[in-house]
């Protein structure tokens, strides 16, 4: 009874305290970083889905949020089509781009699945710097609009903070939820074993495509507000970097749970913006921080596997469930 | 079991705290200093490539602008505050370029920025001035930069609207009329060559090919062997990344006997070391101060180079290069602005008297600006260089 009502009454104080957070503070900059955290939540609560329930890893998520990105900066920058409609068609973009992967990898698993999903990451980066006329190459795209719908526009560091996380709280409640229906215990199934799923009657296959296409889909949504509220993108944003970090995140917040990888999203994201949230922070200790943020990342993650494999998730949990391998 | 794990996790904090103090002593691009003064100081924000494919050009332009603000800050400062400037690394990335000025601007509230190195990573910051309406002075050499005119951002260097022309007239006048070029696909090599394409015809040369790469590319020789192919009279080359090495020694490689012509993005000691043998005999356009008796003895330009290659020399222990030199006079542009300005300097007052700069004497040339003009150098301030030697000399 207890822990039921810690478990909704956590998520229900940080939702208020999220939205709470425009009328206790007007640093922009701090709104700037929190927007960064809002957007990763978005990639990885499809990615806790991908890697945590159904037991898929991908390395090639920053490409997803490539793609959902120059989708909508190209439509609404150059194209001038209205926001929501060209962000809806970058995450349905990233979306269909993810299942037509997904189709040719359903054979593969493990370590196989992993080496499809880099070698789609850089193909998709030579795609970005080679095709100049909708990227912009090298130099990327610039001057693309703020979030608008109609004549009202978002053009605050607050506005755009607020529409992130927004999202992203829609985005991980239903997360949440879909792992306690019937898909969701089917996930679960495929994870514990792939062939005691399929003698269950599960169609293993088809629900890995669902999922990997609706992982894909929720980077591209991230990758197009991540658009619109920076103005400007550009290749190196979407490679094989972000995905371990994304990986990292995934990795350190632990299978079976969608708090966990939230906890360790928030976590590694604030890592290199510590400046933000603690005012005075000498500039050596944040400039040491972003110089060595792959590093710290890198050294957690092996950490997190020698002795807690369990990552955040099996950290929080207060007693080992059935069915949990430690 | 319970137990076992918040061992686990107090040891998993423990150790990120410890690696994160150990390494605050011995690791850390960026920084500032400051000197003692009683007011609150300037606070500069300055974006360079530290690391990456221009880490070349940006570790002396950081260098420069340590020089002199130690130097302003020693003598009293300006107007009685001292100068501190915050370095950020953008690592030769328009997005890095992008986080890094947003941060400069609502983190540290900087009055002015300089930068960025690169001329893609200098459009990389455009979006984020014109909001905050904060100054800019850029190093770098595109076109795009000032001409693409923006009313808060400035540039030092000698843009490729005026190299180019200059160039293809040094290439004609030596007879060299069939052209080869290779430039990369990143903001400055576009922009020169687009400027290249344009400006051929009127300079009576003729274009016989034309290849590209991408910055961090690791060999030409397929676009090479084409050019190679069309027997041109030279080839010319527009960049300014580290890429320019492997260029040279992949033209060697080839056998090829055709003479390479370059940028003032090559004016680099970088590209000499990288290429070796193969750097011998490249010709480039760019200022006088790799050969400051180019500015004619006793001229005012003279002396400020002489005192900053002195200077500069002395606490470095090497020549400056051209790079330096933008930074040198960027910082120059800034700080002469800042004692002009009066009553208390905001972006927009500072703004102001950096468009009301008029014959600034720098490194790169005699600065004045306008409202229509935010460059402002002629082709007067350039000559034709050779390497020779391992050394820059004047190609007459």
């Amino acid at each position: 009874m207890r822990s039921r009502l810690a478990g909704t009454l956590v998520p229900a104080v940080g939702v208020i305290l999220v939205l709470a957070m425009p009328f206790m503070t007007t640093d922009r900059y701090l709104f700037k970083v929190l927007t960064f955290v809002g957007l990763n939540l978005i990639v990885v609560a499809g990615l806790a889905l991908l890697f945590g329930y159904a037991g898929q890893i991908s390395l090639g998520h920053a490409a997803f949020f490539g793609i959902g990105a120059y989708t909508a900066g190209y439509l609404t920058g150059e194209a001038a089509v209205p926001w929501l409609v060209a962000t809806l068609v970058a995450a349905l973009l990233a979306a269909l781009v993810g299942f037509v992967l997904s189709l040719p990898m359903l054979r593969l698993k493990g370590h196989y699945l992993a080496m499809a999903t880099l070698g789609f990451s850089e193909i998709m980066t030579v795609l970005f710097i080679e095709a100049r006329g909708i990227t912009g190459g090298n130099d990327g795209l610039r001057g693309i609009p703020y979030p608008s719908l109609g004549s009202f526009k978002i053009d605050t560091p607050s506005g755009v903070y607020l529409l992130v996380w927004i999202t992203a709280i829609v985005v991980l409640v239903l997360a949440a939820n879909l792992v306690r229906t019937r898909p969701g215990r089917a996930l679960r199934a495929l994870h514990g074993a792939e062939l005691g799923a399929q003698a269950c009657g599960i169609d293993t296959g088809r629900l890995r495509v669902q999922v990997f296409a609706l992982s894909a889909g929720l980077a591209g949504l991230a990758g197009a507000l991540y658009a619109s509220a920076v103005g400007f993108i550009s290749p190196t944003t979407f490679s094989l970097e972000f995905s371990v970090l994304l990986v990292a995140m995934v990795v350190l917040g632990g299978t079976g749970s969608v708090t966990g990888p939230v906890v360790a999203c928030v976590l590694l994201t604030l890592l290199p913006y510590v400046d933000a949230l603690v005012p005075g922070l000498p500039r050596e200790v944040v400039s040491f921080l972003q110089d060595w943020e792959a590093d710290i990342a890198g050294i957690v993650m092996i950490l997190v596997l020698l002795f807690a494999p369990g990552g955040v998730a099996g950290l929080l949990r207060r007693s080992p469930r059935v069915g949990e391998a430690e | 079991m319970k137990t076992r794990r918040r061992v686990v996790a107090a040891a998993l904090v423990a150790m990120l705290m410890v690696t994160t103090v150990a390494g605050c002593s011995s690791k850390g691009s960026s920084g500032s200093a400051t000197g003692e003064g009683s007011a609150e100081p300037y606070r500069i924000g300055a974006i360079v490539s530290l690391s990456g494919s221009y880490a070349g050009l940006g570790t002396p332009e950081q260098k420069a602008i340590e020089m002199e603000m130690k130097r302003i800050n020693d003598a009293g400062g300006i107007n009685g505050r001292q100068v501190e400037v915050i370095f950020e690394d953008d690592a030769t990335d328009p997005a890095k370029a992008q986080a890094a000025v947003a941060r400069l601007l609502e983190q540290e509230n900087v009055i002015a920025v300089i930068g960025a190195t690169g001329t893609s990573q200098t459009m990389a910051l455009r979006d984020d001035i014109d909001r905050a309406g904060v100054p800019q002075v850029s190093m770098a050499g595109g076109s795009v930069i000032t001409a693409e005119f923006d009313k808060n951002v400035f540039q030092t260097p000698w843009p490729n609207r005026i190299v180019v022309p200059f160039t293809l007239k040094a290439l004609k006048d030596r007879g060299l009329v069939n052209v080869a070029v290779i430039s990369d696909t990143g903001g400055y090599g576009k922009d020169g060559h687009d400027l290249i394409l344009k400006d051929a015809d009127t300079a009576g040369v003729k274009i016989v090919a034309d290849e590209t790469f991408n910055p961090g590319d690791t060999d030409m020789t397929a676009q090479l062997t084409k050019i190679k192919a069309a027997s041109p009279d030279v080839v010319l080359m527009w960049n300014a990344g580290k890429e320019a090495a492997i260029v040279a020694k992949n033209i060697k490689q080839l056998g090829m006997s055709v003479p390479l012509v370059g940028s003032p993005g090559n004016g680099r000691r970088e590209f000499i070391e990288g290429a070796g043998d193969a750097a011998e005999g490249f010709r480039f356009a760019a200022g006088k101060i790799l050969v400051p008796e180019a500015y004619g003895e006793g001229t005012p330009a003279f002396e400020v180079a002489q005192k900053f290659i002195a200077d500069y020399s002395f606490a470095y222990g090497v020549a400056p290069d051209i790079f330096a030199g933008h930074a040198f006079d960027a910082f120059l542009v800034v700080t002469d602005a800042l004692k002009r300005v009066e009553g208390e300097a905001t972006p927009a007052s500072l703004r102001d008297a950096i468009e009301a700069t008029d014959g600034l004497v720098g490194v790169g040339g005699t600065f004045a600006y306008s409202p229509e003009d935010h460059n402002g150098l002629t082709e007067e301030e350039l000559v034709f260089y050779r390497v020779d030697g391992a050394t820059w000399v004047l190609d007459k």
